[in-house]
C-alpha cells in the first residue's frame, strides 16, 4: 500500500503469530493516540532509535508509584503522543478475571487513553499503555470507584505476583494468591509511596517450578515446598510403565538429581530423605506422583538483573516456613530486612546488592537468623576470617 | 510527641526547598534528617505521616530519576529545562 | 451529579471474584492435570471434578479492541472466565468440554493461535523497546514476532525435546527474565553515553551521577566553564546506568546498538540448579523490521537442539552435557574474546580442568 504511513511496520502484520502492529492500528481506529504512536514507532524502525524522553515526575495524588512519565523527544511530529504516560493497575492474585471486569477496565481506558494495553507487565501489573497527563486524575478516580487501584514504580514495593498456584494446579505448596493478596493489602503504604532506597519486588511461586521466576526476579522470593515424603500412587505408576512411549528408568530414575530413586521394572522407590525436592519426577508422572502433605515454603532473597553491580540469582535464607495464615513469622523477618535496609542501603541498591556489599554472614546476624549450612552450596574456602572475639590477658 | 505532624511537615517542606537543585532528596534521607534535628521527638512513623501531607496538599512531589526522590513541584516535562 | 469519590489504599480486587466456580469448589485440592492436545490442559480435583484450559497467544501489546473480543469469547464459551499466564498467554477457563474445539475454531479464525504447552516454545517475555522505552538499544515486539513467526511450528506442537523459554530486553536492564532464560535475545548498546555540558548542570546532580558507574569511569569536570562529568572511555561497560539518574548523558546509538543473543538459563528447579544465560553470539547489528539474523540465529539454536537433546534436556543441560566447545562446533557461531568473562566473578568462569572432549 503506498499510502500506508507504516510500510516498515506493516511487513510486521505478515506471519503467523499475532501482530502488535495489528493491535496498535485496531487502537488507532479508536484513539489517535494510538495512530501517533504508529507513526513514531515507524520513525523508530527507519532511524533504529527510541523516540521517547527520559523518566518522568508525573503521578497521581499523594502516591509515588503506578505512573510511568514518558514523554516523545519528537513531539513536533507526532504531538498526539507529546505525553504517552503508562498507567500501572495493581493485578487481581494469579491475573484471574471475567469478562465483565476487562470490560469494566476497558470502559475507563477507551474514555481517557491509547485503547492499548499490556496483558501484562513483567512485573505483573495491568498495564494501560499511553495517556496524557490531564487524564490521570479521572483514570485514577474511575479506577477506585469501581474497586481498582494503581500499582508499584520506583523505589517502592512493587506489584507482587504469583503463580496460578492452588486455583489450578497440583503442585502449589502454599496459597499463593491469598498471600499475594495479603501482602498486597498489608503492604498499601509502601506500595504506594515510595520509602526504600530502590525497588522491592515480592514473588509467590507455589513449587520449586517458579513459574513467575521468583528467584531470577524477585528481591523476596517465596518459594513453595514440602518436608516429606512424595506421595506415590503406584497403581498409577503401573500405567505409565505400560506406556510404551514412556521409560521410567530414562526419564524419571536417570533425571533424578540426588540419584534417589530406583525402578525394577515393576516398582518404583523413593529414597525420600535424599530428595531435593527438584520437581522432575512429578512433573513427569504428575498421576503417580504427588508432593507430600507437610508443605510450606522457601524464602530466597536478593534476585535482580545486572544493573548495577551485576544480576543475582536469590539465595535461601529460610530453608523451610510454615505457610499458615496470618503470617506473622514471613512479616517479621520482612519488617527486620526492610529496617536493615533502610539503615545500610544506598540509592539505586537493590538489597541483594546490598547483602553482597555487607556480607550475607552479617546481614542474616542483623535480622536475627542463625546462620544455617542450607544457606551455602559449600563453607567458605577462602581463609580470610573477619574474627570479631578474642581473649585478652587478664 | 512534642512536634506535630503538621510541624515535621513543614520542616521537611523547609529542607526539600533548601536542597532543591542541589540534590534530590529520598523519602528516607528526609525522615533521618528529621531525626538528627528532633531526636526521640519524632520516629520513621511520624516522618512517613508528615511525607503524606506533603503530598496529598501537593507541596511535594515525587519525582523519579532511576529511583524515587522528593521535590517541589516541576513543570510539566521529562526533565529539569 | 457529584464527582465520584476518590478512594486511595485499596488494593486489587479479592481474586476470589474472579474464580471459576469449579475452581473455588477444588481450590487445593486438584489430584493432577494432563496435556489433552497441544494448548489444551484438563486439571481432575480429588472430587473428580474437571477443569479445561485453552491456552492462546498474545502479542502482549493488545488493544481494547481485542480484549473486548476476548471477552465475548470468554462470555460465549466459558462462563465469561479466564486468565492471563507469566507469559502473556490468554487462558480459558472451560468446564464443558465440547465448548473447547469450538472456541479453538473462533480464536484461529481471529488470528490467535492456541498452543505453548509441555514441550514448546511458549509466548516470549518481553519488554517494551521502541514501543515505550527511553533506553532501549532495539525494539522488543518486533523482535517477539519474527522470532515467533520463525518458530511457530514449536508453539504449536510439543514435539521438542523440553520446553524452551524465549525472553527479549531491549537493554540491560533486562525488565524480564532474560538472564535466566534458555534463549535469550538482549539489546545493548556499544558506545559511551554523549554527555550533553551544556545542559549537565540543570538537568543532573553531578555527585549521583559519578557515582552511578559500577565502574568508577565518570569523573566531575569542568567544560566551558560549566560543571559537567567526563568519562573514561576504556572503562565503560555501556550499561547506561548513568543514563537512568542522568538525562544529559544519552546512550543511544543507531550506527552501534544491536542484540545479543544468550542460552542455557533457567528458573526452574527441576533436575538441575536455576543458572543463569551465557553468550553466544556477542553482538547482531539491529535490522528491522524482521531481524533476519537474529531469527536465522534462533532458529538454528532450537533446530540443534531439537534434534541433539535428550528427552527432559533443556537447552542449559544439553549444552553442559556435550559441552560449550561442542555446542560452538554444532552451531558455528564463532568464539570471540568477548565470550569470556572479565567483570567481577569472572575467573569463576575460567576452566581449571584438564577434563575436555577433543
Amino acid at each position: 500500500m503506498s499510502d500506508s504511513k507504516s510500510p516498515i511496520l506493516d511487513e510486521l502484520e505478515k506471519g503467523p503469530w499475532p501482530s502488535f502492529v495489528t493491535e496498535i492500528k485496531k487502537a488507532a481506529e479508536k484513539s489517535p493516540m494510538a495512530q501517533g504512536l504508529l507513526e513514531q514507532l515507524e520513525l523508530s524502525y527507519k532511524e533504529k532509535k527510541t523516540h521517547w524522553k527520559h523518566g518522568g515526575i508525573v503521578g497521581v495524588k499523594g502516591y509515588g508509584g503506578g505512573i510511568i512519565g514518558r514523554y516523545s523527544d519528537a513531539s513536533d511530529k507526532f504531538p498526539d503522543v507529546a505525553h504517552f504516560h503508562t498507567v500501572r493497575v495493581n493485578q487481581p492474585s494469579g491475573w484471574f478475571y471475567t469478562a465483565d471486569a476487562l470490560r469494566e477496565l476497558m470502559g475507563i481506558w477507551e474514555k481517557h487513553g491509547s485503547c492499548l494495553t499490556n496483558f501484562h507487565g513483567s512485573t505483573g501489573d495491568t498495564v494501560f499503555l499511553g495517556t496524557k497527563t490531564s487524564e490521570l486524575e479521572a483514570i485514577f478516580t474511575e479506577l477506585s470507584e469501581k474497586g481498582w487501584d494503581l500499582g508499584g514504580s520506583g523505589s517502592d514495593v512493587r506489584t507482587p505476583s504469583c503463580c496460578v498456584g492452588p486455583a489450578r494446579c497440583e503442585f502449589a505448596c502454599y496459597d499463593t494468591l491469598a498471600l499475594t493478596y495479603d501482602l498486597t493489602m498489608s503492604y498499601q503504604d509502601e506500595l504506594h509511596r515510595p520509602f526504600f532506597p530502590y525497588k522491592w519486588k515480592f514473588k509467590m511461586a507455589g513449587c520449586p517450578n517458579d513459574c513467575v521466576a521468583s528467584i531470577a526476579r524477585s528481591d523476596f522470593s517465596i518459594i513453595g515446598t514440602w518436608k516429606d515424603d512424595i506421595r506415590m500412587d503406584s497403581e498409577a505408576v503401573k500405567e505409565y510403565a505400560a506406556d510404551a512411549d514412556f521409560n521410567i528408568q530414562k526419564f524419571v530414575v536417570n533425571k533424578c538429581p540426588s540419584k534417589c530413586m530406583s525402578w525394577d521394572g515393576e516398582k518404583l522407590e523413593i529414597d525420600n530423605r535424599n530428595c531435593v525436592k527438584c520437581m522432575h519426577c512429578i512433573n513427569v508422572m504428575p498421576k503417580a506422583l504427588r508432593v507430600g502433605k507437610e508443605k510450606g515454603a522457601a524464602i530466597l532473597i536478593g534476585a535482580k538483573a545486572p544493573i548495577v553491580e551485576g544480576a543475582q540469582l536469590a539465595s535461601v535464607i529460610v530453608p523451610f516456613i510454615d505457610m499458615t495464615p496470618p503470617y506473622q513469622e514471613l512479616k517479621d523477618l520482612i519488617a527486620a530486612i526492610w529496617e536493615f535496609w533502610d539503615e545500610h542501603g544506598v540509592a539505586r541498591e537493590r538489597i541483594g546488592e546490598c547483602i553482597q556489599r555487607v556480607g550475607l554472614g552479617s546481614f542474616i546476624e542483623q535480622i536475627g537468623l542463625k546462620p544455617l549450612p542450607q544457606m551455602v552450596l559449600q563453607p567458605r574456602d577462602n581463609p580470610y576470617i573477619f574474627y570479631e572475639e578474642y581473649l585478652e590477658e587478664e | 510527641m512534642a512536634v506535630s505532624t503538621e510541624e515535621l511537615a513543614d520542616s521537611m517542606y523547609a529542607l526539600v526547598a533548601e536542597y532543591a537543585g542541589k540534590k534530590k532528596l529520598k523519602a528516607s534521607d528526609i525522615v533521618k534528617e528529621m531525626i538528627d534535628k528532633y531526636g526521640d521527638e519524632v520516629d520513621k512513623n511520624q516522618g512517613k505521616e508528615a511525607i503524606r501531607l506533603l503530598m496529598d496538599s501537593e507541596r511535594c512531589v515525587y519525582t523519579y530519576f532511576g529511583g524515587t526522590y522528593i521535590e517541589l513541584p516541576h513543570k510539566e516535562g521529562s526533565a529539569p529545562e | 451529579m457529584a464527582a465520584p469519590a476518590r478512594k486511595t489504599d485499596i488494593g486489587p480486587p479479592h481474586y476470589e471474584k474472579f474464580l471459576h466456580p469449579i475452581i473455588k469448589e477444588n481450590y487445593g485440592k486438584w489430584k493432577y492435570h494432563e496435556v489433552i492436545k497441544p494448548g489444551v490442559l484438563v486439571h481432575v480435583a480429588e472430587t473428580g471434578a474437571k477443569i479445561f484450559t485453552v491456552r492462546a497467544a498474545s502479542p502482549r501489546l493488545l488493544s481494547s479492541t481485542t480484549i473486548l473480543l476476548i471477552c465475548d469469547l470468554a462470555d460465549k464459551y466459558s462462563g465469561g472466565y479466564l486468565r492471563f499466564t507469566s507469559r502473556n498467554n490468554i487462558e480459558f477457563i472451560l468446564d464443558n468440554e465440547a465448548n473447547i474445539d469450538p472456541l479453538i475454531n473462533e480464536l484461529k479464525q481471529n488470528n490467535i493461535p492456541v498452543g505453548g504447552t509441555k514441550n514448546s516454545i511458549s509466548n516470549i517475555v518481553h519488554t517494551q523497546g521502541w514501543i515505550h522505552c527511553h533506553s532501549s538499544a532495539t525494539d522488543a515486539s518486533g523482535l517477539v514476532k519474527v522470532i515467533m513467526d520463525d518458530c511457530f511450528e514449536y508453539f504449536e506442537n510439543m514435539t521438542l525435546p523440553h520446553k524452551v523459554k524465549i525472553a527479549v530486553a531491549c537493554c540491560l536492564n533486562m525488565c524480564g527474565a532474560v538472564h535466566c532464560s534458555d534463549i535469550a535475545i538482549l539489546g545493548l548498546h556499544r558506545r559511551p553515553p554523549k554527555i550533553d555540558h551544556a545542559n549537565l548542570k540543570n538537568m543532573c546532580e553531578i555527585p549521583s551521577t559519578v557515582a552511578s558507574c559500577p565502574t568508577a569511569a565518570i569523573r566531575p569536570t569542568y567544560v566551558d566553564g560549566k560543571p559537567s562529568v567526563k568519562i573514561d572511555e576504556d572503562r565503560c561497560m555501556f550499561c547506561g546506568n548513568c543514563f537512568s539518574v542522568c538525562p544529559a548523558m544519552p546512550i543511544a546509538d543507531p550506527l552501534n546498538d544491536g542484540v545479543s543473543i544468550w542460552v542455557g538459563g533457567k528458573v526452574s528447579n527441576a533436575r538441575t540448579q536455576p543458572t543463569f544465560t551465557k553468550l553466544a553470539i556477542p553482538y547482531i547489528p539491529n535490522n528491522p523490521p524482521r531481524w533476519t539474523e537474529v531469527t536465522e540465529a534462533v532458529k538454528k539454536i532450537v533446530t540443534i537442539y531439537a534434534q541433539d537433546a535428550e528427552k527432559y534436556e533443556r537447552v542449559g543441560e544439553w549444552i553442559e552435557r556435550i559441552g560449550w566447545p561442542r555446542f560452538f562446533d554444532l552451531t558455528g557461531f564463532e568464539f570471540t574474546k568477548y565470550h569470556i568473562d572479565d567483570f567481577k566473578y569472572a575467573g569463576l568462569t575460567y576452566r581449571r580442568t584438564t577434563q575436555m572432549k577433543y
